[in-house]
This record gives structure tokens, C-alpha cells and sequence, in this order.
């Protein structure tokens, strides 16, 4: 709950410590990814179903955009629901073969998949601008506030962002997040009490693709230019890693880790070579060291502290307690 | 009362024969036991009914509708609970979450004899488990999570309830208990069909016994008259020669 407040609080207030523009671009990107992410931590976190292709999907949802804008003369907000629409449609194409396969084949199907892409973005001709991409005109005003202004266009995307994590929050509180978990901890046993788990893992790549559908009309409106590069098999591994660092069962994991990911090089300085390395060893690392992510440790930690000051206090108040300690 | 019918079920894989034509009715007015050593076709057969397997010939009727070859969870939803030989949980999440999974799904049918339990507390303390409620099912000893894999089963409200060696690798002592539970289960009303080779235990539980043998029925009757069987006895201790 606190928790919860101070990153509402901190996100919201983030334009008014005048970070400056590049820190606000950063944090732009670091909203925009974070709303992809939880919806990659719907199938992945709760139904345990690891996959690579949530880059495509953003793809998807940052082209349905551009398209609609360039041929039909959408804005954003006209095109989000068909972005988030066709998102969700190739979502459940994506999550198709996990019905037959699971684990590290899957993955690699998803992977593939998303670099099909790519390769499909890249060979399309003027429909979707070939290897060069697309533009987009600005974003305009929301509600007679001006969208040039960083700032505002920051908090826009932000209040996106929060509206996930809220999303997140009462989809693993439901009952169908228990439905999803369920078919996570052990599929055949859930089948065995009734529930479709076939139905049940399209129906959450379906409702991760809306996540990733939204998040690429905000970034194609945000970037006011996209191209095949920013939705390859690549970037879905950085999506990966960063869901992973953060901890994809827990709230703040997706945000946390696209946080880490997006900042870090910037605020250590690290050159993108190094920073590849640096992500390679950091996920070795929280895989070994770390499983259930940076966020699950911390959570652990601080009601493992919270255990420990009740243990104390609890001491304390015993009579002899004094004693004892001498 | 609920008849489970299964007639001239068979299965094969590759060259082996788990199931040769085999026909069963499991009545929800009798606890029925299905004995037989490993390899028989006992679980199997339960597989073949909820629809892990589809048979390769024969019919599984379920109160006179066929339901061959359907997906394991429309035969939970019907009213066919089951527990597995492996004690089979959703371990990670707390015993009262899997028990919740299980009610929120399982048997559409709220009626009589299916609505017994209205919340998770209530079927935790009809198990016996009611204080490791909030503690994860892996953290249980064994013999805990052989009762919530029943419980579980139970949770989606079953008219028969099938059980895979529910005692397998639990003591005399929590045997005996787990007995007790199923006899209060077909108290309920609520059929039960055990597998386990456990002869004595299966013999105090159930008053009618099946036995299989490489996936041929061998015997089928009163509990009394198969445990004298020569055929039975010959199966499960050699014949002297």
C-alpha cells in the first residue's frame, strides 16, 4: 500500500524536479515499456508461459497507428483500440503453440515469429515504409493540455502506465488470476478440476496483446517515427530481461526492471557494448542469485524486517527481557 | 444415484496393451475398489475416463450420456473428481488458494448432493486441514498433501470421486485416517472408486473389488468372494508348483 502510494506519488511528480530532457525521454520510454511489460507478466508471471515476442506485438500495435494515421487520418486515441485490437489478435496467433509446447520451445517459436516480423515490416514496401519506417504527427492536446511539452506527454504516458499496474493489481487478486496461476503451478491437476486451460492460455496472450497494443500506439506518438528495428527478436530479449530482473509475480517487478534496464547505462555511463554484457551477466546473475526477481527479494527482505522488529519489540516488552540481556 | 459405465474399454501403447477391452460400472452408492499389481492398467483406466487418454475402442458413459474421448476438464466439470498417484497440488500457492481454484470451477451442479461446502474454510476443516490454511502446499508433509489432493478433488464438487493410490507412501497410521475421510465422503453421498495394491487396506475400505491383471478384468464381486479368488491369489502370490 505505501509502496504502492510512493510510486504513484514519485511518478506523477517527476516533471515538477525539472529532470531535464533526456532524463524525461528516458522516463518516457521507461512508461511506455513498462505497460508492454505487464502485459508479458499476465502469461509469464501468472501462467507461467515464457515467451519473446512482445516486441512484435508492440510492433503490431505501433504500426496499426501509423497506418491508420497515415491512410484514414486517425489520431491517437482513435487508433488505440484497434491497436490494441490487433495486438491482442496476433497475441493469441503468438500464444497458439504453447498448447503443444512449452518452456524453451516456445520461446523460440515466439522469437521467431517476432523476427518475422521484422523481416515482413522491413520487405513491406510504402504499406508499412520498408526498412526507413514510418512518421506520425504529433499527439496534439489532451483535455487543452499541450502534448510538445515533454513534461505533459511524460505525464500522459504515465497515467497509462499506473492504469497497468492498477490492471495487474486486480487481475492477480481475481479469481481469474488464481485460474491463471493454477494452470502455471500444474496444469494437469487444473484441467482435472474443470477449468479450459487451452481457453485460458490464448485468453491471456490475448489480454497481454491489449497491454502491448496501447503500448505501441503511446510509443509510435511518442517516437512520431517507427521502423522495423524497434520491434525484432532483440528487442523482445531486452523485454525479457527486464521482466525478469524486476521479478514478473510481483507489482512493481515489470516497472522496476524496465526502470533498471533504461536508466542504468545512462546514469553509470556504460557504452551500449559494455551495457549488452553488463545485462547478460546481470540476468545470469538474478537467475541464479535472484529467482522471482529484484522485487521478490525485496518484498522478502522487508517482510522478513517487518518479522524481525515485531520478534524485537515483542522482546522488549517481556519483563525479564532486560535481564536476560545482561 | 450416479452410474459411471465403462465398456469395453481398451488402450495400446505401441506394442503394449495397458487396457484390453475392459468393462467397469462404478455406482455412486458403493465405495468400489480396483486392485491389481503394477502395470495392470489400473490408472490407465482412469485416464481413459477423465479424458487424459481418449480409449482406442469402447464407451465411457457418464449417467447414460457418452462422454468418450472428451477433455479432462468437461469430465471434471460433469462431476467427475480425481485425485493423481503423485500427490498433485498447485504447490506453490497456499492450501486454502488451491482449494478456492477448485471450487470457483469443478461441477456446475449447486444441487443436493453436490452442494456441500460453501467456503474454502469449511472443506479445509471437513479434510483436516484447516490450520495449514495459509501455508504453501509444498511446504505440507507428505501425508498432508495426499488429504488436499482430495480435498481439491472435492472442491469441484463431484458426484464420484476417483482416487490414484491415494495412500501410496503414507503410513499405517495416516492410512487409517485417510479410510476414515472416504468413508465420510460416500457418507455424503458422493461416489468413491479407489486403485491401490494395498490388499488390506482396500479390503477393510471397500465391500466390492475389481481386479485387473495386464489389462484384463480377472475378477468383479463381493470383496469377500475376490480376496478367496484362486485366480486373484495365483496374480498377486505365485502359485505353488
Amino acid at each position: 500500500m505505501v509502496v504502492g502510494a510512493l510510486v504513484i506519488v514519485g511518478a506523477l511528480a517527476l516533471p515538477w524536479l525539472n529532470p531535464g530532457y533526456r532524463a524525461l525521454s528516458f522516463a518516457i520510454t521507461t512508461c511506455i515499456t513498462a505497460i508492454v511489460l505487464y502485459g508479458m507478466a499476465i502469461p509469464f508471471g501468472q501462467a507461467g508461459i515464457m515467451s519473446l515476442g512482445y516486441a512484435g506485438l508492440m510492433g503490431f500495435g505501433a504500426y496499426t497507428a501509423a497506418i491508420l494515421s497515415r491512410d484514414l487520418g486517425m489520431n491517437m486515441w482513435q487508433a488505440m483500440p484497434f491497436s490494441a485490437v490487433v495486438a491482442a489478435l496476433f497475441a493469441g496467433l503468438f500464444g497458439l503453440p504453447s498448447l503443444r509446447i512449452s518452456g524453451h520451445h516456445f520461446a523460440i517459436t515466439t522469437y521467431v515469429m517476432c523476427e518475422l516480423l521484422r523481416i515482413a515490416l522491413t520487405n513491406g514496401g510504402a504499406f508499412t515504409g520498408a526498412a526507413t519506417g514510418l512518421d506520425l504527427p504529433a499527439i496534439g492536446t489532451v483535455l487543452g493540455v499541450n502534448m510538445d511539452k515533454l513534461g505533459n506527454a511524460y505525464l500522459l504516458v504515465a497515467v497509462f502506465m499506473l492504469a497497468s499496474v492498477l490492471a495487474t493489481y486486480f487481475i492477480s487478486s481475481s479469481k481469474y488470476g488464481r485460474t491463471l496461476r493454477s494452470i502455471r503451478e500444474n496444469e494437469q491437476l487444473a484441467r482435472s478440476v474443470g477449468i479450459n486451460t487451452n481457453m485460458h492460455k490464448v485468453g491471456a496472450f490475448m489480454l497481454s496483446g491489449l497491454f502491448a497494443g496501447v503500448g505501441g500506439d503511446l510509443q509510435a506518438y511518442n517516437f512520431r517515427h517507427i521502423s522495423p528495428d524497434l520491434y525484432g527478436g532483440a528487442v523482445s530479449l531486452y523485454f525479457a530481461l527486464m521482466v525478469m530482473l524486476g521479478g514478473p509475480r510481483t507489482l512493481f517487478g515489470p516497472l522496476a526492471g524496465a526502470f533498471i534496464v533504461t536508466f542504468l547505462p545512462e546514469v553509470m555511463k556504460i557504452d551500449p557494448v559494455d551495457s549488452r554484457i553488463a545485462y547478460g551477466v546481470a540476468l545470469i546473475a538474478v537467475i541464479m542469485l535472484l529467482p522471482g526477481g529484484i522485487i521478490a527479494v525485496v518484498e522478502r527482505s522487508y517482510r522478513w524486517l517487518l518479522a524481525a522488529a515485531r520478534g524485537a519489540r515483542r522482546d522488549a516488552s517481556r519483563p525479564d527481557a532486560g535481564a536476560s540481556r545482561v | 444415484m450416479a452410474v459411471l459405465e465403462i465398456i469395453g474399454v481398451r488402450k495400446q501403447f505401441g506394442g503394449v496393451v495397458a487396457l484390453a477391452g475392459v468393462d467397469v460400472t462404478i455406482k455412486s452408492d458403493e465405495i468400489l475398489g480396483i486392485i491389481g499389481p503394477n502395470g495392470s492398467g489400473k490408472t490407465t483406466l482412469f485416464n481413459a475416463v477423465c479424458g487424459v487418454y481418449r480409449p482406442d475402442a469402447g464407451r465411457v458413459r457418464w449417467n447414460g450420456a457418452d462422454i468418450t474421448g472428451k477433455p479432462a476438464f468437461e469430465i471434471g466439470r460433469m462431476g467427475i473428481g480425481r485425485t493423481f498417484q503423485q500427490a498433485m497440488s498447485f504447490p506453490s500457492l497456499s492450501v486454502r488458494e488451491n482449494i478456492q481454484i477448485a471450487m470457483e470451477h469443478g461441477s456446475h451442479r449447486r444441487d443436493g448432493a453436490t452442494r456441500r461446502w460453501s467456503s474454502a474454510e469449511e472443506l479445509l476443516q471437513f479434510v483436516g486441514l484447516e490450520e495449514f490454511a495459509d501455508e504453501s502446499a509444498n511446504a505440507m508433509p507428505f501425508g498432508n498433501l495426499r488429504r488436499l489432493g482430495v480435498a481439491v478433488a472435492l472442491g469441484g464438487r463431484p458426484s464420484q470421486l476417483l482416487l490414484d493410490e491415494p495412500a501410496a507412501g503414507l503410513n499405517e497410521a495416516e492410512s487409517a485416517e485417510l479410510v476414515q475421510l472416504f468413508r465420510r465422503v460416500h457418507q455424503l453421498g458422493v461416489g468413491v472408486c479407489v486403485i491401490d495394491h494395498h490388499v488390506q487396506m482396500m479390503a477393510e475400505l471397500c465391500r466390492h473389488l475389481i481386479v485387473l491383471h495386464f489389462g484384463n478384468k480377472i475378477a468383479d464381486g463381493p470383496t469377500e468372494t475376490v480376496v478367496r479368488d484362486a485366480k486373484v491369489i495365483e496374480v498377486y502370490l505365485g502359485t505353488q508348483s
